[in-house]
């Protein structure tokens, strides 16, 4: 294996979690329903997942837990923003911080107690291909769940009509009420998928990439997903390119450190931001400026009775 | 009691409640004890451990103390929580991490009633005492093993910030190394935190791609040591015994105890025998102490014992001249010894390491 390919296995794995995460919150926000709360949902799959994975010894259990777990908190989220009409943001940030308070307490059990992370599964003959095979076709499940959770959300949003039902929801919510859709029940649903995606992100913190638990081990990886959502101007394919952009730089970094690139780390430390602000800026310069977030993003929708 | 910042507001009006008890109660009162930590209590590192500190104070001093923690505060936080700690009765805070040092210097003086002690600090106040180990003890023996373990002959290191306690952990992982091997090499990856798993995890797998065969971390989780195990490299554990993470790849932890210091300054509050100190503790003060090595041959075991046991009985120092900088100029000759506050300020790497300070 050369160092190139070494490198890209390396950014697959680092951005994977932020990927995963971030295409949950796209469909949560395409519906119109800003959840800040992803670093708290991430957090309680990570526990949640480790947890059932040692208690019952299967690392099957451990990823249906994490994905439950971060679809109770959406839940919760649900009940205030939709069922009670809440501040989104107020929500959102109390959610991020009770996950965190939560995790702790039911991670801790579990701090110190080590596991093996879940192995690769190889594709047949695909693998076989040079260079890319290793890269694409050798990795854990969890990388060919975010390949197709791109591809079914990019597909579901673009060419389906319930996809179509969910973005009114998030552009106008009164148009689509009129129309007859369940506007809060769709926001609902989209919720509990966001939910299951930050969920199914932990897992593969605490299952694959560094199985254990330690209380706070997602260290901010729920908010670089929502930053990434807004990079990706809401689109599904966008956001490959900003999970996979920001896992570059932060590996990159790391390593031109190991090969004694003479940069401040500190600067280092910052070039994925950096780099991350730059695309974004650019990317609004191509294309003349103005807003591409959903017209009703944020805003609580309260149907007339 | 352990709490976390956020819920330190709710305890408040209890503790209110409390203060206004009659004085003659309150004579009996024990001493409240404040603990801030860097890190969650979680980490299985750093704040695990001074958590596991603050538990055996607990337990020698029985009834006599209450405990108050809070973990997880980023150093803008500090003040906040310091004050709030104050006000809720503690007499004694532990500020247990070297990024609290400078807000512990500005908080200190606004609370002259309170006693602070913090961790890692490099000076004191009339109402401050700093504490620390000399973990750099516990370097030497670890680039004297890595010397015997690594077939590329390069170390590769994790670390934190480019603090002194961390440059000079550095220069002396090569200072133990060099003298087995003079052709020992070291590379260096600064991740920016104390503690983030996933991180330190890429870090040494950044290293290892890059040929680095034993690895040193001087960050807080398993998950450099335990990615170790899993690529077949060796690596040490920091602050707690983490054998088990990577049975197959660890070869010594350096284990933390400030359980008999806090013990021992509790009971100095009490007693009213309280003075600000500087206690810098070696391997043979019982502050730190290296866990069983594990995956070496029994001449390796031997002369890392060896190595550890000349440290601790002071027949070998890790500073001792000559000391030269990067650029070649001379710290100090031959036949001279670093002192603490020269240890404690090095912000330069010796002749030999090929790696840019930051």
């Amino acid at each position: 294996m050369t160092l190139i390919e070494a490198i890209l296995l390396t950014v697959i794995t680092a951005s994977t979690p932020l990927l995963i995460a971030a295409i949950g919150e796209l469909i949560a926000e395409r519906a119109g329903v800003l959840n800040l709360g992803v670093e708290g949902m991430m957090i309680m799959g990570a526990a949640a997942g480790i947890a059932a994975a040692i208690t019952t010894g299967s690392s099957a259990a451990g990823v249906a837990a994490a994905i439950l777990a971060g679809m109770a908190l959406a839940a919760i989220f649900g009940l205030l923003v939709l069922g009670l009409a809440t501040n989104q943001v107020a929500a959102g940030l109390a959610l991020a911080i009770f996950g965190l308070g939560l995790s702790g307490v039911l991670g801790a059990p579990f701090v110190g107690v080590p596991r093996a992370g879940i192995g690769k599964i190889e594709v047949p003959f695909l693998s076989d291909i040079p260079f890319l095979g290793p890269l694409l076709f050798r990795q854990d499940p969890f990388v060919y769940a975010s390949f197709a959770l791109v591809a079914g959300v990019a597909w579901f949003l673009g060419r389906t009509r319930a996809g179509l039902v969910l973005r009114a929801c998030g552009e106008n919510a009164a148009a689509a009420h009129a129309l007859g859709y369940k506007v809060l029940r769709i926001r609902f649903l989209a919720l509990l998928f966001g939910g299951a995606c930050a969920g199914l992100a932990g897992a593969y913190l605490s299952l694959v990439l560094t199985p254990f638990w330690t209380s706070g081990m997602t260290s901010g990886r729920g908010w670089i997903a929502l930053a990434i959502v807004v990079f990706a101007s809401w689109m599904s394919w966008r956001a490959v390119a900003g999970a996979y952009l920001f896992g570059g730089v932060t590996i990159l970094q790391l390593h031109a450190q190991g090969a004694g690139v003479p940069i401040p780390p500190q600067a280092m430390a910052a070039l994925p931001y950096l780099v991350t602000i730059l695309a974004l800026v650019l990317i609004m310069q191509a294309r003349g400026g103005g807003s591409t977030a959903p017209a009703g993003l944020g805003t609580p929708f309260v149907p007339d009775r | 009691m352990t709490i976390t910042r956020r819920t330190l507001g709710l305890g408040t009006a209890a503790l209110a409640g409390a203060a206004a008890l009659p004085g003659a109660l309150q004579a009996q009162a024990p001493l409240n004890v404040g603990f801030i930590l860097i890190g969650p209590v979680g980490d299985f590192g750093w704040s695990t451990m001074h958590d596991v500190g603050r538990r055996r104070m607990l337990e020698v001093l029985g009834n006599r103390v209450t405990a108050t923690q809070v973990e997880s505060v980023a150093p803008p936080d500090f003040d906040r929580v310091a004050n709030q700690l104050a006000r809720t009765g503690s007499r004694l805070i532990f500020t247990t991490s070297f990024s609290y040092f400078q807000p512990t210097m500005r908080v200190a003086p606004t609370l002259p009633n309170v006693m602070f002690e913090n961790a890692t600090g490099t000076s004191t106040l009339p109402n401050l005492s700093i504490y620390n180990a000399r973990f750099y003890e516990g370097r030497y023996v670890q680039g004297v093993i890595a010397a015997r373990k690594s077939r590329s002959k390069t170390i590769g290191y994790i670390a934190s910030f480019p603090v002194p306690e961390v440059i000079h952990a550095i220069n002396t992982v090569m200072r133990g190394a060099w003298s087995v091997d003079p052709q020992m090499r070291i590379r260096v990856v600064w991740v920016s935190a104390w503690f983030n798993p996933a991180r330190e995890a890429d870090a040494a797998r950044a290293l290892i791609d890059q040929g680095c065969d034993v690895i040193c971390q001087h960050t807080d989780s398993p998950a450099p040591l335990q990615l170790a195990n899993e690529r077949g490299v060796f690596g040490f554990g920091q602050a707690s015994d983490m054998t088990r993470f990577a049975p197959r790849a660890h070869l010594t932890s350096s284990v933390n105890n400030w359980g008999d210091y806090y013990a021992e300054r509790a009971r100095a509050v009490l007693e009213g025998t309280w003075r600000p100190g500087d206690v810098w503790g070696g391997l043979n003060s019982g502050m730190f102490r290296l866990a069983p090595f594990t995956n070496m041959t029994p001449e390796e075991t031997a002369e890392a014992e060896r190595i550890r046991d000349a440290i601790a009985a002071g027949t070998l120092h890790p500073f001792d001249g000559p000391i030269l900088r990067q650029d070649g100029t001379e710290v100090i000759p031959a036949g001279q010894r670093l002192t603490d506050d020269q240890i404690r300020a090095q912000n330069y790497f010796y002749r030999g390491i090929d790696v840019a300070m930051p």
